[in-house]
């Protein structure tokens, strides 16, 4: 077959074309564009806006930390990311692709917030049902479950069932449970909360050697120095509304520090507000 | 499927393990021990008196089971936020309702079976003690009876799961189901009563009865599934009513899931 001929030369031309336009054209992890949400309230379903028009994208490979206090809007735009609550307005997409699709969860890892695994199961049963619900077979997930449970330190305590742990374990738990099927892209709720010194070091040390993998990690937490360690890029998320993104290395310069850059865009704001 | 497949092996596991369950296992137990105590007390119809107990028995620890584990498994995930680390895998939430009521039902037929090892021994034990009152006794009546049990336990069970996909929280989804129990249960015989020629029948309002008719179609007939008078007299069942009835509860709780996959669809989990 002569792939030059005149019938296969158009083709070869559309193909060259459609690689070199697409090299010029970026394709984010995670693409979040004008996204409002808002909840029903109490018995009255009074509106209470979570989210108003946010907009920022994370690209491959990178560490971005979402920071904000309690009450920002991180879980709901996280929730929105894995599919668990709907934008009201805006568009979402992860790997190009809109939120929910069993290609696009089968690629993402979540710890969810203070996290509640099944009573009556152990982590070893945890993992099984983590890894088999995204396509993995028995022996695979065997052999990953025992690399993560030296990595989370639960080595010991993998056959116990899961209302024996305390919060640290299960948080632990459900940071092996997340990665047991190798996902590019992590999503992680406040990953240290409930955990001590040494289980926080653990976490920095998983989301560092993520990183190193070339795994995209987007991770939320109120605390400063968490963000600041592990984060390639940040976003500061105040009241719904995104007050601030970009490097760390831009952000924060010399003689300034991220709890002053904080400090400034969330409380300076809020006052002014007020 | 395979998301449907990890639900349900969960859902079974949890409930399984679950530590009511022994409870309501040991209640089980008294009452088939009870049933022996009875018998001996009592000097006629022992046949019938053995076969009643144990029979209601199997269908009262049945029914304990889908209130107190059945809608603690959908509620619990929905209380304690353990449905997102479900969701946030490829599961879909049509398949998450699939694979509950997968796990919750074979919960169900494997605790009837278990129960009913036990009710059939105690059966087996009066009939060795009393033959003479089991001149009419039918093993196989005894077993579709079982078998009706269940099946009328997993519709309950799926009626739940209806409640729970859009519920708020658990307990209103206990209340209604229980509401949907009772109501199923004398539907029929308030229907029969309502439409005879008796005087309740002419001193009703045209509106109850109306009400009352469309309410017979859309409840679930659960005395349909009650064939503890026939096990318990020795009376042989027509397999065409066997054969409709077990269409019925199939088909019911089939329509009942899907109708939980569509509430269930659109939730959200804030």
């Amino acid at each position: 077959m002569n792939l030059k001929g005149p019938v296969f030369r158009p083709f070869l031309f559309f193909g060259v074309l459609t690689i070199f336009v697409s090299s010029f054209i970026k394709c984010f992890m995670i693409e979040i564009t004008d996204v409002s949400k808002s909840y029903k309230e109490g018995l009255t379903k009074r509106r209470v806006q979570a989210l108003s028009g946010l907009s920022l994208h994370v690209e491959s490979g990178e560490v971005f930390g979402f920071l904000g206090p309690n009450g920002a809007g991180k879980s709901t735009t996280i929730k929105i990311l894995v599919n668990l609550v709907y934008p009201d307005q805006g568009n979402v997409s992860l790997f190009g692709q809109a939120p929910g699709g069993k290609d696009v969860q089968s690629r993402i890892g979540y710890l969810p917030e203070n996290p509640y695994f099944y009573d009556y199961l152990s982590a070893e049963e945890l993992l099984l049902f983590a890894g088999s619900a995204c396509g993995m077979d028995r022996v695979s997930i065997k052999k990953r479950s025992k690399e993560l449970f030296e990595l989370v330190d639960l080595a010991a305590s993998s056959r116990r069932p899961l209302r024996t742990y305390s919060k640290g374990m299960v948080q632990r738990a459900g940071l092996a449970a997340a990665l047991v099927h190798d996902p590019d892209l992590v999503i992680l709720d406040e990953p240290m909360s409930g955990l001590d010194p040494i289980g926080r070091k653990m976490v920095g040390d998983i989301i560092l050697s993520l990183k190193k993998m070339g795994k995209t990690v987007f991770f939320s937490s109120h605390i400063l120095t968490d963000i600041e360690r592990f984060s390639d890029r940040i976003g500061i998320l105040a009241k719904g509304e995104l007050r601030l993104v970009g490097s760390l290395s831009e952000l924060v310069t010399n003689g300034s520090s991220l709890e002053d850059l904080f400090l400034t865009k969330v409380v300076d704001v809020a006052e002014a507000q007020e | 499927m395979k998301g449907i497949w990890a639900v349900g092996v969960v859902t079974f596991l949890e409930g399984i393990r679950n530590r009511s369950l022994y409870g309501i296992t040991i209640i089980a137990l008294l009452l088939l021990v009870s049933n022996l105590i009875m018998s001996g007390l009592v000097p006629q119809s022992v046949g019938k008196l053995a076969v009643d107990i144990a029979l209601s028995t199997v269908s009262f620890t049945g029914l304990l089971i889908v209130l107190f584990i059945g809608i603690n498994l959908v509620a619990k995930d929905l209380d304690r936020k353990t449905i997102y680390m479900v969701l946030s895998r490829p599961i879909s939430r049509q398949d998450y309702i699939v694979g509950k009521f997968s796990g919750i039902a074979a919960l169900i037929v494997a605790s009837v079976a278990v129960l009913g090892l036990f009710a059939a021994l105690s059966i087996f034990i009066t009939q060795s003690n009393f033959p003479e009152y089991f001149a009419r006794f039918s093993w196989g009546s005894v077993v579709l009876a079982m078998v009706f049990s269940a099946l009328s336990l997993v519709l309950l069970s799926a009626v739940s799961l209806l409640f729970a996909s859009f519920a708020s929280n658990s307990f209103i989804t206990l209340v209604m189901t229980v509401i949907v129990y009772i109501i199923g249960h004398s539907l029929s015989d308030v229907k029969s009563l309502l439409s005879g020629g008796s005087q309740i029948a002419s001193e009703s309002s045209g509106v109850v009865v109306k009400l009352v008719e469309v309410a017979y179609y859309v409840f679930p007939n659960l005395s349909l599934f009650d064939l503890k008078l026939q096990a318990a007299h020795g009376l042989a069942t027509p397999v065409s009513y066997v054969a409709w009835v077990a269409l019925y509860g199939v088909g019911y709780s089939s329509f009942i899931v899907c109708l939980a996959r569509l509430a269930f669809s659109r939730r959200e989990f804030p």
